[in-house]
């Protein structure tokens, strides 16, 4: 790990402090270890055979040696010999000229010997810096363990001085510690071959513990010993269960933290990865932990939203509910559940109630889902002019203008929300941009159509939403652009809407003629079916959908219990909506859209055609000349003239009345079977054929 | 302040009745009856610029117009404690004070004598909105000021204002019990040529209805004019709800118009309301559930126009679209299933010649007014059988005609003058004109009737026939 501070020196260049010297004395390279270079230096050098003392002798040489041995000091007799490729192993060796039984029994205690070098190579090496906490904390335990050891052989030294040792003896008391350490020197050599470190390690220490849990004397050391080795592990989790934050310097902890995501990303970026990706499991999670792992993820997550909102996060938790141990009670579970439930039911009503989530979602239903339309009247009435340009020409600043004044002067005004909202506008059609967005399920990419020609701003325009953190987190820039995409729709058929109101209000000059039998009559027939297919699928989309899906999140919000759960409702809702408003579903959005364009053209050519007509109307023309008396008389006169003209002259009208509504009634006719056709797996679209074709009224 | 709408109330009717309506108005925005806002009313989200404007001390100042031609209603008004809410500016009344005499000439008359003054109050109020959407006039058809007066104004503004619309609340007379307006007939059917002609909508208030209502429904062995008149006042109030509490739809009233008036002269509106109750009236508490609603606003008993003009030819009549206006405390998901158990068991007869189905409009409900129940509901309709109602107009006029009787009053005005009666006539045209169309609403071949050329109405026939299906 690159964090760590560099091994010092002297731990290399003097490695008698840290037991490595065995490796100085290893000589390049001899004949496989058929004749021990011990026995070659040290008993001919000094040349006193052990062999050639007696049995007590030797007894007490050997003693001497052994006493040295279990601290991993050579001998005179005794020496130790590094295994070759296995890091730490060593092989004690006694001259073979001593005594048979002796070396029988000498032999017997060498492998405590060996262990003991094993496992305080372990603890030398394994102090260092780079082997995380964990590590360090296990040689720690370990060390404080040979040092019990050490005591224990520096008493036996004792009562060799004074006499009272033998090497029976000496096997005798060893016998405790051999089946301890050599339990331990398992888990060291696994460990050192394996190179573990931090969770690993625990999860060695657990599984040893287990495997042995037989012997009890070796279980509950084993016990002790992950104990202690978990405590800085415990520090690391409590610290992100009670805090949020990740102490691990030596990257030992299960969970990851990317800091390259960033939450601003949240509102800018449509793919944002930030709550998904910003903390996540790594590989390597204690086994104990594994059932919880996602708990402690999301709780430490929680708790982080709340620091990074400038909230001081305070577990006000009791200290017996602390974590304390991994102990096999489960208590660590019952913490870590508590924990979490602090930390979700903490960010959930900060969210809830700091923040008022629910209180921005009504305000962003109120401008993306039209729940109050008043403003939207309102700001089409006075930018107009400004839609109907193209989308290059449109001043964006302009408009922004506009729908400020529109939401000061009309019921937005009390929402205080209502500044966050910006205007902009898209440079493709609504179809276009659905195509484009390719992760919305459903969206079939099967069209290479070209841009309608006339694409004015009425159909790029666009509302957007500034989203402060944390808020961003479920109102994500994802979440936004669904908002928006509803929007484009209804903002475009209250558009439609509105130009066949216009179309309608241009009919009403009619009132004065009986308009039986006239083409008149026929394009108030026609302009009516417009406005009750237009109106209807405003209904459909607004009371069927957009209302009855939105009182359902708002219940499930109401009982949700973790901000996780707030998002998945309320993608679910986006999610839903989406898919009921027909925008997942290109093919009948395309029909929609073309029955759209012949509503907006029958009552762009209505409003041309319905003037010319109105030129002879007798009314203006008398209305100059005459007092009002003779008014309503001159009104009566003119009456069945006007009546012959429209009857007769207007084939014009009458011809181009008929053609659209041929192609109107064709078209949405047309809808019919694909409705009813897919209606079956799609039961929403029975809705929306009863609303727009008005399948099923009684006629 | 987007779309206003400018009420003008004529006669004593029209202002008693608009009188209740700003009553009833105030108590929904928590308006005091100085016009300061009460401190309660801080909900917001509500609309009150369409029918009221801010004064400079930031009293709400109704943009109404309240006209008469003789002092009495109007005093009581001043009088009330309601006096400061309207501007003074805006009350006219006739200086000689002596009112039309029921006489529909004479208010006619006297309306063309100020129009320069009444004029001048319109315009006032029109340019002091942004962008005016209307005018609601309330008036009686019966009287001489609320028909005459109003006839003149509903022509004076078609005039001025032709490209605004122009709804009117008008009050029919009593038909069941005979009026102390003889000439009531001739009245009714000069100002219903006016309202055939001259406004984009009439809400039709019969009040043979809503004394039956008020017998009937809400148990008042003698209803008062109070009485019936918080009636009206609970319509119109409910059918501005979604003006005045925006919802998703029908935000703005040429919406709310367009979808229900298909053709220029078939735009006469029943209404229906429930639960009813009257002021003080303690009414049992039912349940209001969307679908009740519904269903109640669909039985003849509820709806605001004669039940007679409802039940005669009844198979025949037709709606030609129906929209309800559900307020209050409504589960969305309840909307669909209600029309769709409606649609089931077919409690509704629509025309044929185009698609028709209930449509509905969720509104927010007042949170200043306490109600018993949870969810209200109105019923805007338009349905051809509100041609009996005009066939009885013309019944009754008939036959005070051919009687030639109380002529003479008439012909005292100078649209009358040398005994010229030839409006009289051309009025009688018109309606029937109107009852003939509304007639022929209720036939398949609407689209077709009198349609000369055969192969256009093949074609259109061939069009029907898929649209039917």
């Amino acid at each position: 790990m690159d964090p760590t501070p560099p091994t010092p020196r002297w731990n290399h260049e003097r490695p008698f402090l840290t037991g490595r010297f065995h490796q100085e004395i290893r000589a390049p390279n001899h004949t496989s270890g058929a004749k021990p270079y011990a026995i070659d230096s040290f008993s001919r050098g000094t040349g006193n055979v052990v062999g050639s003392y007696p049995v007590s002798v030797q007894e007490l040489l050997v003693i001497e040696d052994l006493l040295s041995a279990l601290v991993g000091i050579e001998g005179r007799y005794i020496s130790i010999k590094r295994v070759r490729g296995k890091d730490g192993h060593v092989v004690f060796q006694i001259d073979p000229s001593m005594d048979l039984a002796l070396q029988e029994l000498t032999q017997r205690i060498f492998p405590l010997c060996e262990d003991f070098v094993l496992v305080s190579q372990f603890v030398e090496s394994k102090s260092h810096f780079k082997n995380g906490l964990v590590n360090h904390a296990f040689a720690a335990a370990l060390n404080a363990f040979l040092i019990d050891y050490q005591a224990m052989v520096a008493q036996l030294e004792h009562q060799f001085r004074i006499g009272r040792l033998s090497v029976q003896g000496l096997w005798f008391y060893c016998q405790p510690m051999m089946g301890l350490l050599h339990a331990l020197a398992i888990v060291v050599e696994k460990a050192s071959s394996n190179n573990f470190s931090g969770s690993a390690t625990l999860n060695l220490l657990q599984s040893q513990a287990k495997a042995m849990a037989g012997d009890n004397a070796v279980r509950s050391l084993l016990e002790k010993m992950t104990e202690h080795a978990s405590t800085a592990y415990l520090a690391i989790l409590e610290r992100w269960v009670y805090e949020g934050v990740i102490d691990d310097p030596y990257g030992e902890f299960f969970i990851a933290e990317n800091k390259s995501l960033k939450k601003e990303s949240l509102t800018q970026d449509y793919d944002a990865k930030y709550w998904q990706q910003r903390y996540s499991l790594k590989e390597g999670i204690p086994s104990f932990l594994t059932g919880v792992a996602g708990t402690i993820l999301t709780t430490g997550k929680y708790l982080n939203v709340m620091r990074e909102c400038g909230h001081s996060v305070q577990a006000p938790l009791p200290e017996n509910s602390k974590l304390m141990s991994f102990g096999s009670n489960h208590h660590y579970l019952e913490c870590i559940k508590a924990a979490y439930d602090f930390a979700s039911s903490m960010l959930l009503s900060l969210i809830k109630d700091k923040y008022d989530l629910v209180g921005k979602l009504r305000s962003m239903k109120r401008y993306f889902l039209l729940d109050q339309g008043d403003f939207l009247v309102h700001f089409m009435d006075i930018a107009r002019d400004e839609l109907t340009k193209r989308p290059e020409e449109i001043s964006v600043e302009k408009l922004q203008s506009l729908l400020d004044l529109a939401l000061r002067t009309t019921a937005a005004a009390a929402d205080p929300c209502h500044e966050d909202l910006t205007c902009c506008v898209e440079k493709t059609s609504l179809l276009k941009r659905l195509i484009n967005l390719k992760d919305l399920e459903g969206v079939a990419d099967n069209t290479d159509e070209p841009e309608p020609i006339q694409i004015t701003g009425l159909e790029t325009f666009c509302l957007s939403y500034k989203v402060q953190w944390p808020l961003s987190l479920v109102i994500s820039r994802k979440a936004l652009t669904k908002y928006q995409l509803i929007f484009r729709l209804l903002f475009h058929c209250k558009h439609v809407s509105r130009q066949l109101c216009m179309a309608w209000q241009a009919h009403q000059g009619f009132r004065s003629f009986s308009m039986l039998g006239t083409p008149i009559l026929r394009s108030s027939i026609l302009c009516r079916s417009m406005l009750k297919f237009i109106n209807s699928l405003l209904h459909y989309l607004t009371f069927e959908v957009l209302e009855p899906n939105w009182h359902l999140m708002c219940n499930r919000l109401q009982s949700a219990i973790s901000i996780d759960e707030v998002i998945q409702f309320h993608d679910f809702f986006l999610q839903k909506c989406l898919k009921e408003c027909l925008l997942l579903s290109p093919q009948l959005l395309k029909k929609i859209e073309k029955l759209k364009s012949i509503c907006l053209q029958y009552s762009a050519s209505i409003q041309l055609l319905i003037p010319s007509i109105y030129v002879p109307d007798p009314d203006s023309a008398f209305d100059a000349a005459t007092t009002g008396t003779l008014k309503s008389k001159s009104k009566r006169s003119s009456f069945r003239g006007e009546q012959l003209k429209l009857a007769s002259q207007n084939i014009i009208i009458s011809d181009s009345i008929m053609k659209f509504e041929k192609e109107f009634n064709a078209e949405l006719q047309s809808l019919a079977p694909i409705l009813s056709n897919s209606s079956q797996a799609e039961p929403y679209l029975t809705h929306l054929a009863q609303c727009i074709l008005a399948v099923g009224t009684d006629q | 302040m987007p779309r206003e709408i400018i009420t003008i109330q004529v006669g004593q009717c029209g202002n008693q009745i608009g009188m209740e309506f700003w009553k009833q108005l105030c108590l929904e925005h928590g308006i005091g009856k100085d016009g300061l806002l009460e401190d309660f009313a801080t909900q917001g989200g509500d609309r009150k610029d369409v029918f009221f404007y801010q004064a400079d001390d930031q009293h709400y100042i109704p943009r109404a117009l309240l006209m008469d031609l003789e002092p009495r209603v109007i005093n009581g008004i001043q009088n009330s404690e309601y006096r400061n809410l309207y501007n003074h500016e805006n009350i006219f009344v006739s200086e000689h004070g002596g009112g039309a005499g029921n006489n529909w000439a004479s208010g006619y008359h006297q309306g063309e004598q100020v129009v320069d003054d009444i004029m001048d109050m319109v315009d006032r109020e029109a340019d002091g909105s942004d962008s005016l959407e209307g005018f609601v006039l309330c008036h009686s058809i019966a009287g001489g000021t609320g028909s005459g007066m109003g006839s003149y104004l509903l022509e004076t503004l078609n005039d001025r204002y032709s490209k605004k619309l122009v709804q009117t609340y008008s009050v029919f007379p009593n038909q069941m019990e005979t009026s102390d307006v003889v000439v009531q007939p001739y009245n009714s059917l000069l100002t219903l040529k006016r309202l055939t002609l001259n406004a984009d909508c009439v809400v039709v208030l019969d009040n043979t209805a809503l004394n039956r209502i008020a017998v009937e429904r809400l148990h008042l062995s003698n209803p008062t004019f109070a009485q019936t008149n918080s009636l009206v006042s609970t319509v119109m109030s409910a059918s501005t709800t979604t003006l005045r509490y925006p919802g998703y739809m029908n935000n703005d009233l040429v919406g709310l118009l367009a979808s229900l008036i298909p053709t220029p002269r078939c735009h006469f509106l029943m209404t229906g309301y429930t639960p009813l109750t009257v002021e003080r009236q303690v009414n049992m508490i039912r349940k209001t559930t969307v679908l009740d609603v519904m269903r109640r606003l669909l039985q003849t008993k509820n709806i605001m126009v004669s039940s007679y003009a409802r039940t005669k030819e009844a198979s025949q009549a037709k709606y030609i679209s129906i929209l309800n206006i559900i307020q209050g405390d409504v589960d969305p998901t309840q909307v669909h299933e209600s029309l769709q158990r409606i649609r089931e068991r077919k409690l509704v007869n629509f025309i044929e010649w185009g698609p028709a189905s209930i449509q509905v409009a969720l509104s927010r409900k007042s949170p200043y007014v306490q109600t018993t129940h949870r969810v209200s509901g109105l019923m805007l309709a338009n349905h051809t059988s509100i041609r009996h109602l005009f066939s009885k107009c013309l019944g009754q006029y008939e036959k005070l005609r051919k009687k030639q009787a109380f002529l003479d009053n008439y012909r005292k005005f100078p649209m009358f003058a040398d005994n010229d009666l030839s409006e009289f006539d051309e009025s009688r045209e018109i309606i029937e004109s109107l009852v003939d169309e509304y007639k022929a609403c209720e036939s398949p071949d609407y689209i077709k009737w009198g349609m000369e050329d055969s192969a256009e109405a093949n074609v259109a026939a061939a069009l029907d026939t898929k649209l039917v299906v």
